[in-house]
């Protein structure tokens, strides 16, 4: 009998731990159980997590709202659907701009009638109705370090005097021969080539929905696109000054932003969210962005490309009660109109504002090029319909090309083929 | 007691085997045939509805081409590093119960990398291809291995291998060593009288009484091999463009990356058939095979 009762409490305890790992990861933030008003965020910018927990904390302690912050490494889009099949959804979830248009019709709040939508051109409307609510600006472009080049010209950097290839090409040369042998670097990531430096040539064309129509139905002649060819030319310009030009797909990303950042390069195509890497390394204040130098006098050399990127939605589920969504709609405008909201968005996070009333002047270096660009009205708008496998087939191609693997001509047949045999994605 | 009786022999069964059944059903069977039933809707993954579609997922993957690429290549991978694993396993496990000195830190010694899980060791190994070979390439001027080889196709593929061989090596060689443990002295004194020499004892006398070890390590690394993923990702990530996706990173990719759930659950089906397929072949071959002494 005893060895029953033995045997049994074994078995019981073995049940107990095994379901005690099923515990739920990265939870943090202020305690509930005051009888506040509790909402969750979801955070996807894995970056600015300590800022978003220490921000909760203050908060729940200035407006008497519990804030919980999540985190997670999985898809984004991946994470919210575990969520909202469990019936747990986040109150307030960040997402990239494309799971925008397939949550929003399902799971968002409208925000059409909130104060901060005059504020900024970048929120996203579904169905005629605002649902996004744009968390920053960032942009893509040529990233430079002006120490290396000053270096070595011995004149100011100016990077208005280089916007077509030619200009970019023979200060290049004079970089070369100034003893910086290889004066350029490639991120050969999939997203870096596919989603990235690729659509800006879908982006910038006069009419990106036309062209991305033609490539689908088979009638866009890629590879005597005068856009296609611009951006390619600059390619093999930043391939052939590239510092891993013997084995470019061998890159790593960590070794070419430290070579950005200590001015061992000096170009590399890429956007202010490569200074979260370029900080880790020794690097030089003196940095920037500049738009993709083109022999074209379209003015897209003049603008980088970019705009609001990731996006707060409210849910909208029976799961989340009106105080909740009152006190996520109040956290929003928090964050737009109130001084330590601004300041956690640019002096915390360092993050460009998206807000037309939001000073910030304590931001990075790439970051204050893109401000600059934006406040200009110099950025060229993401294209967010892109299909999903996009970035990876036609990053693959391109990765091929950059090997040195597929000339001009077939990639652009690659591109073709691509489009031609995938589906449109609906807006 | 009547240990024969339907209530005693369940009670039995609940007791002993209970908690584990519930487990099972609940985290293998349950999902198992929900994935079933995924394949046969559209679902994306994130969306609220999923609409029934009959056979289209199966018909996408019979259509999918990279699929079938990436299960060859998997197929190819996966003799290669089976074999390899297997030999190198059985000359760790032969070396080190033939009486060299030190033979249980060597034993110790070879299962380690074992125990380090598959993404870190991938990481590890990603800085010894791009950096260390590379750097001792260009230090002794060797050119084989001045460029990384995980920049090139079949460089890529041959980095998987090394690694699948250095991490299920020392695994397979533990069970190697318990049949070569199992074999026992007296046959072999016997076969050495009759005039065998060493390399006839194994070949004749050791390998033989030890079929079952050769079964269990050939469908422990062909199922693995077939499955493998954390390798896979965090050494290659598919890289160069795409030429490394092995199947499961594939199922993966069409699932949560391209947002075709249902799709992708259909090749992980397949894949799942493929792997059960070989796996249950290449028992019923090697128990055939087993003999008694």
């Amino acid at each position: 009998m005893r060895k029953k009762i033995l045997a049994m409490a074994l078995a019981a305890s073995m049940a107990v731990s095994l379901t005690a790992c099923g515990g739920d990861g990265g939870s943090t933030g202020a305690g509930g159980g005051s009888g506040n008003v509790a909402i969750t965020i979801f955070n996807s910018k894995s970056e600015i997590q300590d800022q978003f927990e220490e921000m909760a904390e203050e908060y729940s302690k200035a407006k008497g709202v519990d804030v919980e912050v999540y985190y997670s490494n999985d898809t984004v889009s991946a994470h919210l659907a575990t969520r909202y099949s469990a019936n747990d959804p986040y109150t307030i979830a960040m997402v990239d701009a494309k799971d925008v248009y397939s949550l929003a019709g399902e799971h968002a709040v409208d925000l059409s009638d909130q104060d901060w939508v005059k504020n900024t051109q970048y929120a996203i409307s579904v169905d005629g109705k605002v649902v996004g609510f744009p968390v920053c600006v960032e942009a893509r472009g040529v990233m430079y370090n002006a120490d290396a080049i000053e270096g070595i010209t011995g004149e100011t950097f100016n990077p208005e005097d280089y916007k077509t290839l030619d200009a970019f090409q023979g200060l290049l040369d004079k970089l070369v021969a100034g003893g910086m042998e290889a004066p350029t670097g490639i991120m050969k990531e999939d997203w870096s080539l596919g989603a990235h430096y690729l659509c800006e040539v879908y982006e910038e064309q006069p009419d990106v929905d036309a062209f991305i129509t033609a490539l689908h139905g088979g009638t866009a002649d890629l590879a005597n696109n005068t856009k296609w060819n611009s951006m390619m030319d600059t390619f093999d310009t930043l391939k052939q000054y590239n510092y891993a030009a013997g084995s470019p797909v061998a890159a790593e990303r960590e070794i070419s932003e430290q070579k950005l950042a200590e001015g061992e390069i000096a170009f590399m195509f890429g956007g202010n969210w490569d200074w979260s890497m370029i900080n880790a390394y020794d690097y030089s204040e003196n940095m920037g962005m500049m738009p993709v130098p083109q022999n074209m006098d379209d003015g897209t050399n003049e603008k980088l490309v970019g705009g609001g990127s990731k996006y707060f939605f409210i849910d909208n589920s029976s799961n989340t009660s009106d105080e909740q969504r009152q006190a996520a709609k109040d956290f929003l405008n928090w964050l737009v109109f109130e001084d330590d909201g601004n300041a956690f968005l640019t002096e915390k996070c360092a993050l460009v504002p998206a807000y037309s009333n939001i000073n910030a002047d304590a931001l990075d270096p790439l970051s204050i090029s893109v401000k600059k660009y934006a406040d200009e009205g110099k950025l060229i708008a993401n294209y967010d319909f892109f299909p999903d496998d996009h970035y990876s087939i036609c990053g693959a191609a391109f990765q091929k090309y950059l090997a040195g693997q597929s000339d001009r001509a077939g990639f652009a047949a690659e591109i073709e083929k691509y489009w031609s045999s995938t589906t449109p994605v609906e807006h | 007691m009547d240990t024969n009786s339907m209530s005693y022999k369940s009670k039995q069964f609940l007791m002993f085997a209970g908690v584990a059944t519930a487990v099972f059903t609940a985290v293998v069977i349950v999902p198992f045939i929900y994935g079933l039933y995924l394949t046969f809707t559209s679902w994306d993954g994130v969306s609220k509805q999923k609409p029934f579609v009959g056979f289209a997922n199966y018909m996408s993957t019979f259509a999918d081409g990279a699929y079938w690429q990436a299960l060859g290549r998997t197929m190819i991978y996966s003799l290669i590093a089976v074999i390899l694993v297997n030999v190198v396993a059985f000359m760790l496990a032969f070396l080190v119960t033939s009486g060299v000195k030190g033979q249980n830190f060597f034993r110790a010694g070879f299962f380690i990398p074992n125990l380090i899980g598959g993404i870190v060791l991938g990481y590890i190994w990603k800085f010894v291809f791009n950096r260390a070979f590379v750097a001792l390439g260009n230090a002794l001027s060797i050119g084989a291995l001045s460029t990384s080889w995980l920049a090139t196709t079949n460089g890529a593929m041959l980095c998987l291998i090394i690694v699948s061989v250095w991490q299920y090596a020392g695994y397979m060689m533990l069970i190697y060593v318990a049949g070569f443990m199992s074999v026992s002295a007296d046959v072999l004194e016997a076969a050495r009288i009759d005039g065998c020499t060493n390399m006839q004892s194994i070949i004749h006398i050791s390998v033989p009484l030890m079929v079952s070890s050769f079964v269990q390590c050939l469908f422990l690394t062909i199922t693995r091999c077939f499955m493998v993923y954390d390798v896979n990702l965090s050494l290659t990530n598919g890289e160069p463009f795409n030429s490394s996706v092995l199947a499961a990173m594939h199922v993966y990719n069409q699932a949560f990356t391209y947002k075709n759930y249902g799709t992708g659950q259909a090749e992980a089906l397949i894949l799942f058939i493929v792997c059960a397929v070989v796996g249950v072949l290449q028992v019923y071959i090697g128990k055939k095979a087993e003999v008694s002494a």
